[in-house]
C-alpha cells in the first residue's frame, strides 16, 4: 500500500479535504521520511520541525472549525536556501550567509503561506546558486536518490533530491542557467523554469538578476502546475514581474508542432540521452503532434554569452557583501579595506570567487566592449532566433543535460567541464523563455534522462499541457524506491 | 593573453593568497578562453528588453522594516547604527 509520504500534493489535498487524513499526520509522515532518508540524501540544511507541526495543527484547527482552506493547505514543501523565509535561516549554502536570518518573507513565501503550505525546511544548493552539481555548497554535498554515489545536479540539488526521495511532494528551486531543470533531470522529476517575469524575484538572493527565476519542482506535472499557479503573477516589489494569471490549456496534442533544433542533438550529447529524447518526441507524435526540424544557429555561442552576462551581474550583485550590514564579517582592527577583503575572501567559496573574478574582468576597463557588450548583442540574436523558430513550431523539444548524473567529485577539478553541462539550458534563460524538464527514459545504469520543452514567453500552460499528456500516456513517472 | 589576476582581485575586493595566484590565473584563463568564443557582431545594442517594459511601483508611503529587525543580522551594531572600522583619522 502507498504510504503517506509517497502521495502527490494533489492527492494529499483531496485526502485532507475529505478528512481522510489530518494535516498533522501529513506533516509527521514527511518529517519521519526526512529523518529516515536524510543520512543518505543530505538534502536539507535546516529542518523546521516545530514550525511545520505548528502550521499543520493550525490547518487542522481550521478544518475543525469548518473554515475555508487555501489551495495548498497542509501540503509539506521544501524551499531552496536562497529564498528568504522570515525568521528561518537562509544561508545560500554559503559561509557568507551562514547565520543570516531574514527579517522578511520572499513574495513566493507570502503567497505559499497564504495558500496554507507547511514548510518542512530549507534545502541545499550550490553556493549562491553557482554550479551544476550541488557540490559547491559550503556545508555538504547532496546525493542523488537514484544513486547516492552521484550528484543530484545543481544548483537546486537539494530541492530535487528532497522531492525524488519523497521527503516532500514538491519544492521550489531557482533557475539562472538551468538550476531547476538540470537537477530535475538528474533526479527523474518535473521542473519548470518560468518565463522571465512570471514569478516575483523579491526575496530570492540575487545572482544574475536579468536571468534568475524561481521555479516549481515535483514528481507529477499536476503538482508543478498547482505550485506554479500559486506563486506566479505581478508583485509591485519586483518591477520586472508581469501581470499574469495562469490558465489551464487544452490537453489535446492534435496539430501541435514540435520543433527539433539540430544544434541540441550534436556533439557532446551522449547517444543514450539523444535516443531517449527522440523516443519521447515519438510519443508526442503518437499523441497527435507533428515534428518540424528547426535551426537555432547561435546555440554554439550561448555558453559564452551566459557566463559573461551572469558573472558580470553576479560580480555587481555580490558587491553588497562587505562584512558591515549582514553576513560574515572579517577583520575589524585594520581599517575598512581590510574588513572588506577579509570578509569577502573568507566568506565566499572558490567557485563564487571565480565567478566574481570573471565578472569583474569582463566589466573592467578595456574589456567591457569585447565581452559584455558582445554578449548582450548575442543575447538579442539568440532571442530573435527563438522568435523566428516559434513561427514554425509551437514548442521545442531538446535534451536537458548532455549526460545523466555524474559521480560525486568527477568534475570538481575542471570548472570549464562543469560549465559545459549547461549547454542545453542556458539559452532559455538568455531568451527569457519558459522551459520544462520531465523524465523521458533511463540510461543503461538506470539513471533518469530528461527532456526539455521550450515555449514562447508565457506559454507555461502549453508546456504543462503537453507534459501532462505525455505523463498520462507513459503511465506516470517512476519514483525511486529507497 | 595574460590576465592580471592581482589587478582584477583588487577591483573585486578579494584577497588571493600568493600561493593560489597561479591556480586562479590558470582557471580564469581557461574560462576566458571558453567565453571568448563570440562572433563579431555589429549594430546597436539595446541593453533593455523591449518586451519587458518594467512597471515601477507607485511612490507611496508604506511601513518599512523595523530598524531593530534589520540590525539583528548586523555583525556589529550600536545605538541603532552599523559599526564600521574607523575610516577618518
Amino acid at each position: 500500500m502507498k504510504e503517506l509520504h509517497q502521495y502527490s500534493a494533489t492527492e494529499l489535498s483531496a485526502l485532507l479535504r475529505e478528512e481522510k487524513v489530518s494535516a498533522t499526520e501529513i506533516a509527521k509522515a514527511s518529517l519521519a521520511r526526512i529523518a529516515a532518508v536524510e543520512p543518505t540524501v543530505d538534502a536539507y540544511l535546516t529542518v523546521t520541525e516545530e514550525k511545520a507541526l505548528a502550521n499543520a495543527a493550525a490547518i487542522d484547527a481550521k478544518i475543525a472549525a469548518g473554515e475555508e482552506l487555501g489551495a495548498l493547505a497542509g501540503i509539506p514543501i521544501a524551499i531552496k536556501d536562497n529564498i528568504c523565509t522570515k525568521n528561518v535561516k537562509t544561508t545560500c549554502a554559503s559561509k557568507m550567509l551562514g547565520d543570516f536570518v531574514p527579517p522578511y518573507e520572499a513574495t513566493v513565501m507570502e503567497r505559499l503561506n497564504k495558500a496554507g503550505v507547511v514548510l518542512t525546511g530549507k534545502v541545499n544548493m550550490d553556493e549562491f546558486a553557482m554550479g551544476g552539481s550541488c557540490e559547491n555548497s559550503f556545508f555538504k554535498a547532496t546525493k542523488n536518490p537514484w544513486d547516492p554515489t552521484r550528484v543530484p545536479g545543481g544548483s537546486s540539488g537539494g530541492s530535487a533530491a528532497a522531492v525524488a526521495a519523497c521527503e516532500v511532494p514538491f519544492s521550489l528551486g531557482s533557475d539562472t542557467g538551468g538550476s531547476v531543470r538540470c537537477p530535475a533531470s538528474f533526479c527523474g522529476i518535473v521542473g519548470l523554469k518560468p518565463t522571465y517575469g512570471a514569478v516575483s524575484r523579491y526575496g530570492v538572493v540575487a545572482f544574475a538578476s536579468s536571468l534568475d527565476q524561481i521555479g516549481p519542482m515535483a514528481r507529477t506535472v499536476d503538482d508543478v502546475e498547482l505550485l506554479f499557479s500559486t506563486i506566479c503573477g505581478r508583485d509591485p516589489r519586483d518591477a520586472t514581474s508581469h501581470q499574469y494569471t495562469y490558465e489551464k490549456a487544452a490537453r489535446d496534442l492534435k496539430g501541435l508542432r514540435v520543433g527539433l533544433p539540430k544544434e541540441y542533438f550534436g556533439e557532446g550529447i551522449t547517444a543514450e540521452v539523444k535516443a531517449a529524447v527522440l523516443k519521447g518526441v515519438k510519443q508526442l507524435e503518437a499523441l497527435g503532434a507533428s515534428v518540424v526540424e528547426i535551426s537555432l544557429p547561435s546555440t554554439d555561442y550561448a555558453l559564452s554569452a551566459y557566463y559573461i552576462i551572469s558573472s558580470a551581474e553576479a560580480s555587481s550583485n555580490l558587491a553588497r557583501y562587505d562584512g558591515v550590514k549582514y553576513g560574515y564579517s572579517g577583520r575589524r582592527d585594520a581599517g575598512l579595506d581590510e574588513l572588506y577583503l577579509t570578509s569577502r575572501s573568507e566568506g565566499f567559496g572558490p567557485e563564487v570567487q571565480r565567478r566574481i573574478m570573471l565578472g569583474t574582468y569582463v566589466l573592467s576597463s578595456g574589456y567591457y566592449d569585447a565581452y559584455y557588450k558582445r554578449a548582450k548583442r548575442l543575447q538579442q540574436m539568440i532571442a530573435a532566433e527563438f522568435t523566428e523558430a516559434f513561427t514554425k513550431c509551437d514548442i521545442i523539444a531538446t535534451p536537458v543535460t548532455p549526460t545523466t548524473a555524474f559521480k560525486l567529485g568527477e568534475r570538481c577539478a575542471d570548472p570549464v567541464q562543469m560549465y559545459a553541462g549547461d549547454i542545453c539550458t542556458v539559452t532559455v534563460n538568455i531568451a527569457g523563455l519558459p522551459g520544462l524538464a520531465m523524465p523521458c527514459g533511463y540510461d543503461a545504469g538506470g539513471l533518469p534522462i530528461g527532456m526539455q520543452l521550450i515555449g514562447p514567453k508565457f506559454s507555461e500552460n502549453r508546456l504543462i499541457a503537453v507534459a501532462k499528456s505525455y505523463e498520462t500516456a507513459v503511465g506516470g513517472f517512476a519514483v525511486k524506491e529507497m | 593573453m595574460k590576465i592580471d589576476v592581482r589587478h582584477i582581485a583588487k577591483l573585486a575586493k578579494l584577497r588571493i593568497p600568493d600561493e593560489k595566484l597561479g591556480q586562479m590565473e590558470k582557471e580564469l584563463s581557461s574560462i576566458v578562453a571558453m567565453v571568448e568564443k563570440l562572433p563579431e557582431l555589429t549594430g546597436s545594442t539595446n541593453l533593455l528588453d523591449p518586451n519587458n517594459t518594467m512597471e515601477l511601483r507607485k511612490d507611496e508611503i508604506v511601513p518599512s522594516m523595523p530598524r531593530e529587525d534589520i540590525l539583528k543580522n548586523a555583525p556589529k551594531a550600536a545605538a541603532g547604527c552599523f559599526i564600521v572600522p574607523k575610516t577618518v583619522e
